[in-house]
């Protein structure tokens, strides 16, 4: 781990920010953003590769070039956010993993692009907290990403996703209530009216028999 | 012969689907027709999203057969005894499960499952429904599988307390492309499944899928599926499982692939205490192939590039293959077994043991508990090398223990209405 590195963990494990440490995370995002836009491959991998632990600071800038149009500069900085989300998801890191869903939370609003919005979703899926539901749920009426918030609720195992699979189920609209009502069935609750569909064909065959 | 209760005779042949017919799917429509053609089994029906694969299938199958691009049609047809599934890793759960619930016998294509819930499912799916499940790691009947076998449980090479598998390297893609409109003959909504939605990529979707860790997952569980069951069939290790689970790896520098290039994993069993690891390796570090007459049992060996090293307190033994080639060192398949040696069984062939499961009720040789087993070591090897860090995890229970993110990426919730 480099020095800069070392400092803004430091820093945002005691969640006291002195000016050196706030100078020396500002330079660790920096080092981070210009790796992951370097033109060389090999420089983006190590890059993308170390941004674990650079952490909170570094979600929301990466977020950004998520939709470069360089789509292997988009790659690197995608990879780089999930090695954020991987390595803050481990036992004991709980005040890394808040503040970084603190930041992805922020990222669910509708100014981001629809890509983005649905990646940090699934993020959120495997580290999302408490604070995750009601901005995940919001999305349960959003066309574009109720179908992924659906299941990012499903898999988030508390009482409040499961309220909040309810609460969508009831507002929903008729062509998505058979949805949630498969994530309330896995979450082990029993609803009536909209059965199970997953064994009736909808495809139309396309190729005659010979 | 009697049928065991709802099951056919041991002579009444049994009515076959496929559902997807390109790459391994094509091969096993291929070897079915010969069967067919031998009256051994009738096909009714065959399966594809691919416009194209399945009007190559039509061809092969011939006249009679019904073509459909959704698979639930075939699992309402009551004629229909069994199916083999051999589509992309991310439908196999869900099809198997769905193909045992409406009564059908199943050939499900390796790896048997993507995530530890799915694996679940299709245990429970197959006991529930009483229909006969395997899983193709089809190394298990291979004929120097059974002397590799009978060879170690005779204490040939003494205790064994570790066995390491070798592999080359996962690919990298070197030829990265942006995200495009499907092709018009693949229907990719259907293609894609139970997984969450994606735009459609060139370097994601037939063959390549496998170098995608939320669908194929690398060449540990492509090729892991074979090797390591063949390491869990001689250890006598179904129905057992390791307490952690430690990897590291190499990651590609560029495109759309994610499975690890390089890769070492350690499996530690306990009660009985031995290792199993994984490491895909460069190819020149791989250990050198046997040389053959090609009269052996398996002939030569045409792909040195994977196997495992068997290490007892008398000595060691080493395997190439694990696959639909699977051979055994010399000394293993010249071993004359003496008076009162132990007996292994031995396979009369991956889909005959198959058949010989849905007559008579009997185990198959790669049953869906052995299967998930295997698959669970791949899938648990691929999670610790995603997190960076060591997993423990409960046998009994079937879950990592002490590591909430990782609890939770033992499931993977599936899109509407493509699910378990």
């Amino acid at each position: 781990m480099n020095n800069v590195k070392k400092v803004s963990l430091a820093a945002a494990a005691t969640g006291v920010m002195s000016g050196t440490a706030r100078a020396a995370r500002k330079k660790a995002v920096e080092e981070l953003m210009a790796g992951i836009r370097d033109e060389n491959d090999k420089v983006r991998a190590e890059t993308w590769l170390g941004a674990g632990e650079v952490g909170a600071p570094a979600v929301k800038p990466l977020a950004r070039v998520m939709t470069d149009k360089d789509f292997e500069v988009a790659r690197a900085a995608k990879r780089g956010l999930w090695k954020i989300v991987r390595h803050v998801g481990r036992p004991k890191a709980g005040n890394e993993r808040r503040a970084v869903v603190g930041e992805l939370v922020e990222l669910l609003d509708d100014e981001q692009p629809v890509p983005v919005r649905r990646e940090v979703l699934w993020m959120l899926s495997e580290i999302g907290t408490r604070k995750s539901i009601k901005p995940i749920a919001a999305l349960l009426s959003n066309k574009a990403l109720r179908e992924d918030a659906r299941m990012v609720l499903q898999r988030i195992p508390s009482k409040n996703a499961l309220a909040a699979l309810r609460a969508g189920f009831k507002a929903a609209p008729e062509d998505f209530k058979l949805n949630i009502a498969q994530s309330l069935r896995q979450r082990g609750v029993e609803v009536s009216g909209y059965p199970c569909v997953k064994l009736v064909p909808t495809k139309k065959k396309n190729v005659k028999p010979l | 012969m009697l049928a065991a209760p709802g099951r056919g005779g041991a002579n009444e042949r049994l009515t076959m689907a496929h559902i997807g017919v390109g790459g391994m799917g094509g091969y096993h429509l291929r070897d079915m027709v010969e069967r067919r053609d031998r009256g051994e089994v009738n096909i009714a029906a065959v399966c594809d999203i691919d416009r194209n694969r399945l009007t190559n299938a039509l061809k092969t199958a011939g006249k009679g057969v019904q073509p459909y691009h959704d698979y639930r049609y075939i699992l309402q047809r009551k004629d229909i005894d069994a199916v083999v599934i051999a589509t992309p890793d991310h439908w196999h759960g869900v099809q198997m499960v769905h193909a045992a619930e409406c009564g059908k016998h199943v050939y499900v294509e390796k790896p048997a499952c993507c995530t530890i819930e799915e694996g679940k499912a299709m245990v429970t799916a197959a006991k529930k429904n009483n229909v006969s499940v395997q899983v193709g790691s089809q190394g298990r009947s291979q004929p120097e599988a059974y002397l590799a076998h009978r060879y170690l449980v005779n204490g040939n090479i003494g205790h064994i307390s570790r066995v390491d598998c070798f592999h080359y390297p996962s690919p990298e893609d070197n030829n990265p492309v942006p995200d495009s409109d499907p092709p018009p003959e693949l229907d990719w909504d259907m293609w894609l499944g139970p997984l969450r939605w994606r735009p459609y990529n060139k370097r994601y979707c037939h063959g390549v899928f496998r170098w995608l860790l939320e669908s194929g997952g690398g060449q540990i569980r492509d090729r892991g599926a074979h090797v390591m069951s063949c390491a869990m069939w001689w250890m006598g290790a179904d129905g057992t499982g390791p307490v952690t689970i430690e990897a590291t790896g190499t990651s590609p520098k560029k495109g759309l692939w994610d499975s690890a290039v390089l890769m070492e994993v350690t499996y530690k069993f306990k009660n009985p205490d031995w290792t199993l690891t994984w490491t895909q390796m460069p190819r020149d570090k791989l250990p050198a192939a046997e040389e053959r007459t090609g009269k052996e049992p398996g002939g030569k060996i045409v792909r040195p590039g994977y196997g495992a090293i068997y290490r007892g307190d008398k000595g060691q033994f080493i395997h190439w293959g694990g696959d639909g080639g699977t051979w055994a060192e010399k000394k293993a398949r010249e071993w004359e077994p003496p008076a009162g040696a132990k007996d292994v069984y031995e396979s009369p062939g991956h889909k005959e043991d198959w058949f010989k499961g849905i007559k008579t009720g009997a185990k198959t040789i790669m049953n869906i508990d052995a299967a998930v087993g295997v698959a669970n070591l791949c899938i648990l090897g691929n999670l610790s090398y995603i997190l960076g860090r060591k997993l423990e995890w409960d046998q009994a229970k079937q879950e990592i223990v002490g590591d909430e993110q990782a609890r939770r990426m033992m499931y993977r919730p599936q899109r509407h209405p493509y699910h378990l």
